[in-house]
């Protein structure tokens, strides 16, 4: 548990370092245009996973361990069922109403015959949650993404969802559980809220674990495919298909593909 | 053959307790007679199970989203029914995704876009070694998601938005994984081969499966080549 603590401490120091300096080990091959920070984005990225790793990871198990499924999902309805109103605002800002109107459905729904979001009576009946947040918008808006940046302990972003992700807390949070008076009740259904939202993730960070070849590339990967994805809304995502190209018959050079043969 | 014999346990259980075939004994009916009944009862019984499994097996050469709807119920039907499964036995989980699900699937296909362009230098054994060496991983992040699922999962596939002569379709979805949990958006991407549909791609809320492995690929190739990348995949596996 020392060994732990001190190798993230050494960590939080590479970090620091990293920031200070800007750019950390140098990446191999070309760089992706897409993360042309990732010397420190990697950097900070190892931070995370150790920290995730030494704390989120065994506290979130922990409260899985000893929370039967159906109170975690009902804990985990509550607060999603809170975060539909800023969900709501910002499908009204981005001008997404049929969005906005079955959210707001949802909401009502869900908080009165659902007791308090407990229940997710909408999914079950054929609405399902339309996530949103102030990134989105600001995309919406017609603000590109910028590079991908890895936040310390936030996680995956980029320079217009750092931005996005102000937003959110102050409309997300500080606006609903922050006006809780009482500090002490407050921060611990923060604490709750985060664990389990963490809780919520972790079969996805164990496949994670499991199949990704580089975590760091995978999980950037999938971040802005997804992005793109809410940025673009639902019908033009579908229509905005991968094209992939199929060399298996192509007779092109090897140069012109900027490809070197095997040794 | 499971379902049949459960089916045949009942009824006989249930008509043998039978108020109704004791009073008819009383009254002196022919016995025999009653049993004829039964049989047909039986036998037509037997019948529309099994034509109700051969109506579940998926048809590659019907419309793309009926297909797919047929590929998960079967595959869902056979998880929910196996006691291993429950056990959380991903030997047999693997098994089954190799039997209901991998025969739908073009797999030679998926491999090759994400290799992308460094398809083009791999020799043929690369090419096999690199397809079974994918396939493995791949099988590994369905099992993964398959234990988890339990009498409340089912899958909806959402109407079909596609020109009718297309060879390259998208079937979208919404899979409920338990009660009372968030829904997971799954769309399917099909090409029409000779041979019917098959899938060869497949989004979970929003990201693609190709698109996500094409970078991490070509990154391996880069560092340590083809062999380096199957040597990857291989060691992941064997964990």
């Amino acid at each position: 548990m020392l060994s732990q603590a001190s190798r993230l401490f050494y960590k939080f120091l590479t970090l620091v370092a990293c920031i200070l300096t800007v750019g950390c080990a140098a990446t191999q091959g070309a760089p992706n245009p897409a993360d042309p920070w990732e010397g420190s984005n990697r950097t900070v990225y190892e931070f995370n996973d150790g920290l995730d790793r030494a704390v989120f990871r065994p506290v979130s198990e922990a409260y899985a361990f000893i929370t039967p499924q159906p109170i975690r999902t009902c804990i985990r309805n509550i607060f999603l069922n809170l975060g539909e109103i800023w969900s709501g605002i910002n499908s009204v800002l981005q001008q997404r109403q049929f969005d906005a109107i079955n959210t707001m459905g949802r909401f009502l729904l869900n908080t009165t015959l659902g007791l308090g979001g407990c229940l997710d009576l909408a999914s079950a009946n054929g609405q399902p949650r339309i996530p949103n947040d102030f990134g989105v918008t600001l995309g919406v808006w017609g603000f590109s993404s910028g590079p991908y940046m890895v936040l310390p302990v936030v996680g995956s972003s980029s320079v217009r969802d750092t931005f996005g992700d102000v937003g959110n807390l102050v409309g997300n949070q500080l606006n609903t559980i922050g006006y809780i008076p009482n500090v002490g009740l407050r921060n611990s259904i923060w604490g709750l809220e985060f664990v389990s939202r963490r809780e919520a993730l972790l079969q996805i960070s164990e496949t994670v674990d499991r199949t990704a070849l580089d975590p760091y590339s995978f999980i950037r990967d999938a971040y802005i495919q997804q992005r793109q994805a809410k940025v673009l809304g639902p019908e033009a995502a579908a229509d905005a298909l991968p094209n992939y190209e199929n060399y298996e018959d192509i007779e092109a050079d090897d140069k012109a593909l900027n490809i070197a043969p095997q040794k | 053959m499971h379902t049949l014999n459960r089916t045949t346990n009942q009824f006989h259980n249930t008509d043998a307790r039978s108020h109704h075939e004791l009073r008819l004994q009383r009254q002196g009916q022919p016995f025999s007679r009653l049993m004829t009944i039964k049989f047909f009862l039986l036998l037509a019984l037997s019948l529309m199970a099994m034509q109700s499994f051969a109506q579940a097996k998926p048809d590659a050469n019907s419309a793309p989203d009926t297909f797919v709807q047929a590929v998960a119920d079967q595959a869902l039907m056979v998880l929910q029914n196996d006691p291993e499964v429950k056990k959380q036995n991903i030997g047999r989980i693997n098994e089954i995704v190799d039997l209901y699900v991998l025969p739908y699937v073009d797999f030679a296909k998926t491999t090759r876009l994400s290799a992308g362009k460094y398809w083009r230098q791999a020799t043929p054994e690369q090419r096999e070694q690199l397809t079974a060496a994918f396939r493995q991983t791949l099988a590994r992040t369905y099992s993964g998601a398959l234990s988890r699922i339990d009498s409340g999962t089912k899958m909806d596939v959402q109407p079909l938005r596609a020109e009718p002569d297309a060879k390259d379709v998208v079937v979208r979805s919404r899979v409920m994984q338990s009660q009372n949990s968030q829904t997971i958006g799954i769309d399917y991407r099909l090409e029409k081969t000779p041979t019917g549909w098959k899938i060869y791609d497949i989004n979970v809320e929003n990201i693609w499966l190709i698109q996500n492995y094409r970078n991490q690929f070509s990154q391996q190739i880069n560092a340590n080549g083809i062999d380096g990348l199957i040597a990857a995949l291989n060691e992941r596996n064997s964990k």
